[in-house]
């Protein structure tokens, strides 16, 4: 079918034959609209715009410059050609967008493709239409469905016909095609995840870009925008393999590699010195900051005088209402293609053929973009001006993005690769992180409308005094404004006049909308000024009505003059079982649950005042609110919806659904957070910016009138624009209390409904500075909300509300007793069986004396303090010892650990290099391979056996004791040999490490003789069985072990052979010991108390500062062996490492180690090891407590279950189930005394985790800052261990969150 | 391996051999440690399936299965699963033979800007294998991590039904899946 290949320029479709164009001119340039989106005219040397194409074989391909953003319009325009020229729909096929063959028809906004930019369209169709059945002279198709022979019409022939405007249409009444609901065109591909998507595009030789944005996010004017880069240090990313370039413009910096994740690495390394800017003005009080900003007043409504009316009314309202800061959120962050062709490079010399126009000498560079734009034809214009290429030289190809609802940041991806392609002269794919998403695309702005309003003695509406401030403008592409092409002013746009009139009849009125720069960048998003101003219209017609008295439908109904309104709003009233009501009901079946029902009206106006209505949209919102924790629930939505005739009802269908949702989730949690103190955009993530989920999404009912014959009109926003204010006014039928600044989040309705106590109420709640002259009950209440006072119902802010909920931290259930009450507290005095001795004072004074012999020695350079011993000229460990011996050796290897210190990341396995930071210096770990050079090749069994015992090198020089040498002392010789066994018959590798760096006088080899006088206990020594405190720490032969009691089903032999592998080959206290000034482990009661090593704290292993459940055996053994327990969490950070060795290690040996240590959570000497089934009780217990003490619902809680709750579910399964969802109720990193360790998990998250079993976790380094991170830490200490003392408040923890993250990261 | 806090270490930049049981057949590429299971689908797979939505696995937007299980590719390192069986959207089915899920959101509609859709129909793909006739709460619960922009949701929904109902072991005709008119059943209201 040739429309499925339809030339890919304008003059491939002139050239074409087998074809009818139908064309025109460009049209003339519109008239100069400041303050409007802005337009580009059509550029007269690209000759006509093609607006159809017929084809021979009966296809034809119809092209619009309107683009498809999910909104169906490439199946409703196809379907309004077929129509016209009584084609198959099949046989259709729609171009959208591309600059090089689309008519420039705008950018796709205002809902107004297919009422308005769709007529050309049509026309052309009907205009050949009638050319093919004239040609054929056959009647109108309706009259004799003859099928045309297109063939013998067309083939060799060029037939070009110059669009009639006056071409009549077809009325809707009498379509076939048009007005069916066909299926989409595009969605089988995006459901079998065909290449859809600009994301999808890759061309041949593409490398990858990232961009670093600037730190003033969200920032568009001023003067140091595009000026405030210092310095960018290259050399920060020199070690990242595959870096193209890097490309600087102003404060635009790109970083373009061979591969995506070498971008992604150095976009992350990057070091750039960015100088001091501004800080933006705070947002914390929205409608301050809306009065502050400049403005000019413009009134585009005036009748009678609202003014004296209001002042001689008997009743009048002054209100104000304040609409935040939203995002579009489109799910995927934008993407776009370019590739900088140079004057070379002919237009069929490159992929697609999609070269520019006939008029672009052949000498020229030209530049091709694949964008997901809104806005082609400008974007064009755009990147002629920062290129300085003419736009005859640039082709935009439009593709499918993510929905966007508005201007995202689809036309700043654009430019940005364009800049990053011209650099390197390649074809680059630019992606912008979620980040870059959330905190630059242009913002829904903020808006603040204050009415003033009366209604007179005859009950009906007096004055209407309306004035509004909406801060936006278009915001300029952002590669403009950095590198500094586009002067960085803050421009005042005139949008803020969308259905700024009031619908309702009234005698005086006043509408002055305050033009306004914007304060954070903006534009326009879905609805853009008319969804605020109909919250502020319809809340407040609301409101009168509740002051008169009045129900809220019958009042509107009758200042309602719009007759196809007023039926619309009927019908859908009718549909939701709408009852007349005139006081906030508030009706509730247990006290808790607060059910109502609102309404609202309005029909969207866009585009240049006074501007096109849309379609008529009403709806009617039952909501349920929760008393107690100020939750809002939107249960069901009736939505009325009057588009006119429909080309495709179930694309309208469709359209209000989404409409519904969207609005649903900005009325009730949608807000863009900026962090306090700079007024950068802080919401960089989902969790930061909820959007709402399947679990909130109402049931949506559509009303649909009929309307044949009518005219099409947009349905694309209309019905997102009354949802605000229908579902504020179903809350105050439910509560009795006002809302007039969404979003009606938990924490703000909880604090209106429970005025005079909510500790935890904390987040900011702005006050509207509402000023009520004749509130009708003088009560107002705080956070932007007023309560009414209905007769006869107890208002929750009444006393008698408040003695029955009694508001506070937590709701009042029967909370279940701790299963921590019999914690032990750290029992100091008990040294643990199996600690190491402490040496006698006297052999200390001694080894004091030898030691600091040896030390001065070592000074006065006798390098080695004890000899060499011979090398051995190759140990054939193969032929020399059995496999039993080498099997043997290869499990202590494992039970050791030797290869996690001696591999190197990304290094051969043992070869050695792994740096490790001590307070002494940095050690590096040896290569411990058979390399006769630079491993352990010609090392003898006796150095090796002396090394292991002594900590002494086999050329006699001392080892440092971050090689735990004071624990492998311990292992027996067989032991020691099956190891060397193990290790001489592995292969060898050439690899020699870098030095260690101790500083000085750690340096100083020979003062490890003093060290090890103080802290070595040479040789292997066996400990027996408890039997009561401090008894089993004689050393005792293990057959006196036989000998001993076996109190609390402890197994000697088990635990003789734990004990061995836990303070031998495990070097278990290396990490979970603490460590003296000098670095050495403590003893005694010390001995497994926990420790903090490579920046991870390593729990205790005892009792002592244990603040998790028991271990039992059991969960020892799951943990050493699968990386995690139910009842303890899972491993991390080096412990992953650890278990991830001890994969090779026998499951007997895990066990005796597990009995070892789970004898040391005994709380007496004689007490039974703990009971498993009975921790489990207790756990169960924990977790029920603790899920009964959850915090009330707020913003912190919204950001773990947004940014954590697809894996991590409290008491049910996580949607994502590749992985374990354990209890964090239960998880020691929560319940530890420091945050540190959560801090590293939810920093760094988990790359390699210890076992398949468990998952992985994404860092939040970049998405969440030191703020954020703090309030979460602080949140999941209270909910999940809220027996814990808290960690700190938000501020503190916060420092010791930026102290986490400076300190360098161990993910081994 | 301890490096500074922001840069990755090096050698997960250095590529590595990688072999992997990608939607039945077996797949080898060489590459580096530091890419996610996301970019070497989409980048070296040539699987477009799977979108990048926000890195962090809290959107869908990338999910796929690993081993049957929901995973999300843009959290996972690629050598993190090597070996293991994973399968993508690409891998569901083709336009002559898709998936009955696939079917049942073409046939539902249910999609509008359809980034999200790949996370949508391999979350029910998992769901229905564990679940196949899942209540509308337990739909919801297993898609409340999958966001949605544009607003899909109902449409979702009544495909997971439609996929249910159409899966669901039939009394004579099998699993064959009847082709539903658009529209059926969308609750979209009477007219006036």
């Amino acid at each position: 079918m040739r429309a499925a290949h339809a030339p890919t320029t304008r003059a491939g479709f002139l050239e074409a034959t087998g074809v009818l164009l139908v064309v025109r001119d460009p049209p003339p340039p519109a008239p100069p609209a400041p303050g409007q989106p802005p337009m580009v005219p059509g550029n007269p040397a690209e000759g006509v715009e093609i607006l159809l194409a017929v084809w021979d074989d009966g296809s034809a391909t119809g092209l619009a410059g309107k683009v498809d953003l999910g909104t169906g319009i490439a199946t409703a325009l196809g379907q309004l050609v077929a129509e016209e020229l009584a084609l198959p729909f099949e046989r259709v096929r729609m171009v959208l967008g591309d600059t090089a063959r689309a008519p420039n028809q705008g950018p796709t906004i205002a809902s107004a493709t297919l009422q308005i930019a769709a007529g050309p369209l049509r026309q052309a169709a009907a205009q050949a239409g009638a050319w093919v059945r004239a040609q054929m002279a056959v009647p109108p198709p309706s009259e004799h469905p003859v099928e045309p022979d297109y063939h013998a019409l067309l083939a060799g022939r060029h037939i070009r016909l110059v669009l009639d405007p006056s071409t009549p249409l077809k009325p809707s009444t009498a379509w076939t095609v048009a007005g069916q609901s066909l299926p989409r065109v595009d969605i089988p591909a995006k459901v079998l995840g065909e290449a859809a998507f600009v994301h999808d595009v890759a061309v041949p030789g593409m490398l990858h870009g990232r961009v670093v944005r600037p730190p003033y996010a969200g920032a568009d004017h001023g003067d140091f925008i595009g000026r405030t880069l210092r310095g960018v240090d290259e050399g920060s990313i020199g070690h990242i393999p595959g870096v193209v370039a890097v490309v600087r413009e102003g404060d635009f910096v790109g970083v373009v590699a061979e591969r995506e994740e070498q971008a992604e690495a150095a976009m992350r390394a990057l070091r750039l010195d960015w100088g001091e800017w501004p800080a933006q003005p705070p947002l914390d009080d929205l409608a301050a900051a809306l009065s502050a900003n400049p403005a000019t007043p413009r009134v585009v409504a005036e009748q009678g005088d609202a003014a004296a009316a209001n002042d001689s009314a008997p009743l009048r309202l002054t209100r104000t209402y304040v609409w935040p800061y939203q995002m579009h959120a489109s799910i995927g962050p934008s993407c776009a293609v370019a590739h900088w062709l140079g004057p070379d490079v002919g237009p069929g010399a490159d992929p697609g053929d999609l070269g520019a126009g006939p008029s672009v000498p052949r000498d020229a560079h030209r530049l091709r973009v694949w964008a997901g734009t809104q806005n082609p034809h400008v974007l064009r214009a755009d990147l002629a001006l920062l290129t300085g290429l003419p736009d005859v030289s640039i082709d935009i190809v439009r593709l499918e993005a993510a929905g966007c609802y508005g201007r995202n940041g689809a036309d700043d991806v654009a430019a940005d690769a364009a800049l990053m392609s011209r650099a390197v002269g390649r074809p680059v794919r630019v992606q912008l992180t979620r980040e870059q998403e959330h905190q630059w695309e242009p913002k829904g702005a903020a808006q603040r409308m204050d009415v003033d309003g009366s209604v007179g003695i005859d009950g009906r509406l007096q004055g209407w005094d309306f004035s509004t401030c909406y801060p936006s403008n278009a915001a300029p592409t952002l590669a403009l404004l950095l590198t500094g092409r586009v002067a960085a002013t803050a421009q005042a746009y005139a949008m803020g006049d969308r259905t700024s009139v009031p619908p309702y009849q009234v005698p005086n009125l006043k509408v002055t909308v305050n033009d306004m720069p914007p304060i954070l960048r903006a534009s326009w998003l879905r609805g853009v000024s008319a969804l605020p101003n109909s919250f502020a219209h319809e809340s407040f017609i609301d409101e009168l009505a509740t002051a008169r008295g009045e129900d809220p439908l019958a009042f509107r109904l009758q200042h309602l003059g719009d007759v196809r309104a007023a039926e619309l709003l009927r019908a859908t009233a009718d549909k939701a079982g709408w009852q007349p009501r005139t006081a906030p009901r508030q009706r509730s079946d247990d006290g808790v649950i607060l059910k109502g029902q609102g309404l609202a009206y309005a029909r969207y106006i866009h585009s240049k005042f006074p501007g096109f209505g849309a379609a008529w949209s009403a709806w009617v919102a039952d909501v349920e609110v929760n008393k107690l924790t100020g939750e809002v629930h939107v249960s069901r939505v009736v939505v009325g919806h009057d588009a006119g005739a429909m080309v495709n009802p179930a694309g309208v269908t469709h359209q209000v659904h989404g409409n519904v949702v969207q609005t649903t989730s900005r009325a009730l949690q949608e807000r863009v957070e900026v962090e306090p103190t700079t007024g950068a955009v802080a919401s960089r993530e989902w969790g930061s910016y909820p959007i709402l989920s399947f679990r909130q999404v109402p049931v949506i009912e559509v009303v649909v009138p009929p309307r044949p014959g009518e005219p099409i009109l947009g349905a694309g926003e209309s019905s997102s624009v009354p949802g605000t204010a229908a579902i504020a006014n179903a809350i105050f039928d439910a509560t009795g209390v006002r809302f007039r600044q969404p979003p009606f989040t938990p924490e703000v309705v909880r604090a209106a409904l429970n005025p005079l106590g909510d500790a935890t109420a904390a987040a900011p709640v702005v006050a509207t500075g509402s000023t009520d002259r004749s509130s009708p009950t003088g009560l107002t209440a705080s956070h932007g909300a007023e309560a009414i006072v209905a007769p006869g119902v107890p208002s929750p802010a009444s006393g008698e509300g408040r003695a029955s909920t009694v508001p506070g931290d937590r709701p009042t259930a029967p909370i279940p007793p701790s299963p921590w009450a019999d914690e032990v507290p750290p029992s100091a005095a008990t040294t643990l069986p199996g600690a190491p001795r402490t040496k006698p004072l006297w052999a200390r004074a001694v080894a004091l004396v030898g030691g600091t012999v040896a030390a001065l020695a070592g000074l006065l350079g006798w390098a080695a303090s004890r000899p060499a011993l011979a090398p051995v000229a190759g140990v054939h460990a193969a032929s020399t010892y059995t496999a039993e011996t080498i099997e043997r050796g290869r499990q202590l290897a494992a039970l050791g650990n030797c290869g996690g210190c001696h591999t190197d990341e990304g290094g051969e396995p043992y070869a050695g290099g792994r740096r490790l930071d001590t307070p002494f210096g940095t050690i590096v770990s040896t290569n411990l391979t058979p390399d006769p050079t630079h491993g352990i090749g010609r090392w003898s069994f006796s150095a090796f056996q002396r090394a292991m015992r002594e900590g002494v090198s086999h050329d006699g020089r001392h080892l440092y004791p971050a090689f735990p040498y004071t624990a492998f002392t311990r292992m027996t010789d067989a032991d020691l040999t099956a190891l060397y066994a193990y290790l001489m018959q592995r292969p060898a590798v050439a690899h020699a490490p870098p030095p260690s760096e101790l500083r000085f006088p750690f340096k100083l080899r020979p003062l490890m003789a003093l060290w090890n006088a103080l802290h070595l206990h040479p040789g292997p020594l066996a400990v027996a069985a408890p039997v009561v405190g401090g008894l089993g720490l004689a050393a005792a032969t293990p057959d006196r072990a036989a000998t001993i009691p076996r109190p609390g089903g402890i197994d000697p032999t088990l635990w003789q052979r734990g004990e061995y592998l836990v303070n031998g080959p495990g070097h278990c206290g290396a990490c979970h010991t603490p460590r003296d000034a000098l670095g050495a482990e403590r003893t005694g009661a010390a001995y497994l108390t926990g420790a903090v090593i490579d920046g991870w704290h390593a729990p205790s292993l005892t009792t002592a500062h244990r603040h998790t459940l028991p271990w039992s055996e059991q969960s020892l053994f799951d943990y050493l062996r699968r990386g995690h327990s139910p009842l303890h969490g899972v491993a991390v950070g080096p412990m992953a490492q650890v278990v991830s060795g001890l994969a090779d290690a026998p499951d007997a040996d895990l066990r005796a180690m597990a009995h070892y240590l789970a004898s040391l959570q005994a709380t007496a000497p004689a007490a039974a090891l703990p009971d498993h089934a009975e921790i489990t009780r207790l756990a169960e217990a924990a977790v029920q407590r603790a899920r009964t003490l959850a915090p009330l619902p707020g913003a912190t809680q919204r950001l773990f279950e947004t940014a954590c709750g697809a894996c991590h579910q409290d008491g049910g399964r996580a949607p994502v189930d590749l992985g374990l969802n354990l209890p964090l109720a239960l998880n020691g990193k929560l319940r530890a005394d420091t945050p540190d360790n959560l801090l590293r998990v939810l920093l760094d998250g988990i790359q390699r985790p210890a076992t398949h079993e468990i998952a992985f976790m994404p860092g939040f380094r970049e998405a969440l800052d030191d703020r954020q991170l703090a309030e979460l830490a602080v949140w999941m200490r209270q909910r999940f261990a809220p027996d814990r003392p808290a960690w700190g408040d938000a501020p503190a923890l916060a420092r010791r969150v930026a102290e986490v993250r400076g300190t360098p990261r161990v993910d081994r | 391996m301890t490096v500074a806090h922001r840069t990755p270490p090096p050698s997960d930049l250095r590529p590595a051999p990688l072999t992997l049981e990608l939607d039945g057949q077996r797949f080898e590429a060489t590459v580096p440690r530091a890419a996610t299971l996301l970019q070497v689908l989409r980048n070296d797979a040539e699987r477009h399936g799977p979108k990048y939505g926000c890195g962090l696995g809290g959107c869908g937007a990338c999910t796929v299965l690993v081993d049957d299980r929901v995973a999300r590719a843009c959290v996972i390192p690629a050598h993190g699963v090597a070996g293991r069986r994973v399968t993508t959207l690409d891998g569901l089915g083709t336009l002559d033979a898709p998936h009955p899920v696939q079917q049942a959101f073409i046939d539902a509609q249910a999609a509008q800007c359809g980034y999200c859709t790949n996370g949508m129909v391999m979350a029910t793909v998992a769901l229905l294998r564990r679940n196949p006739q899942p209540t509308d709460h337990e739909a919801r619960e297993a898609l409340s991590h999958n966001l949605c922009r544009c607003g899909t949701h109902v449409e979702i929904l009544q495909a997971v039904q439609l996929a249910a109902k159409r899966m669901a072991p039939h009394r004579d005709a099998g699993m064959a899946p009847s082709p539903t008119p658009v529209g059926e059943g969308w609750g979209e209201g009477r007219t006036l």
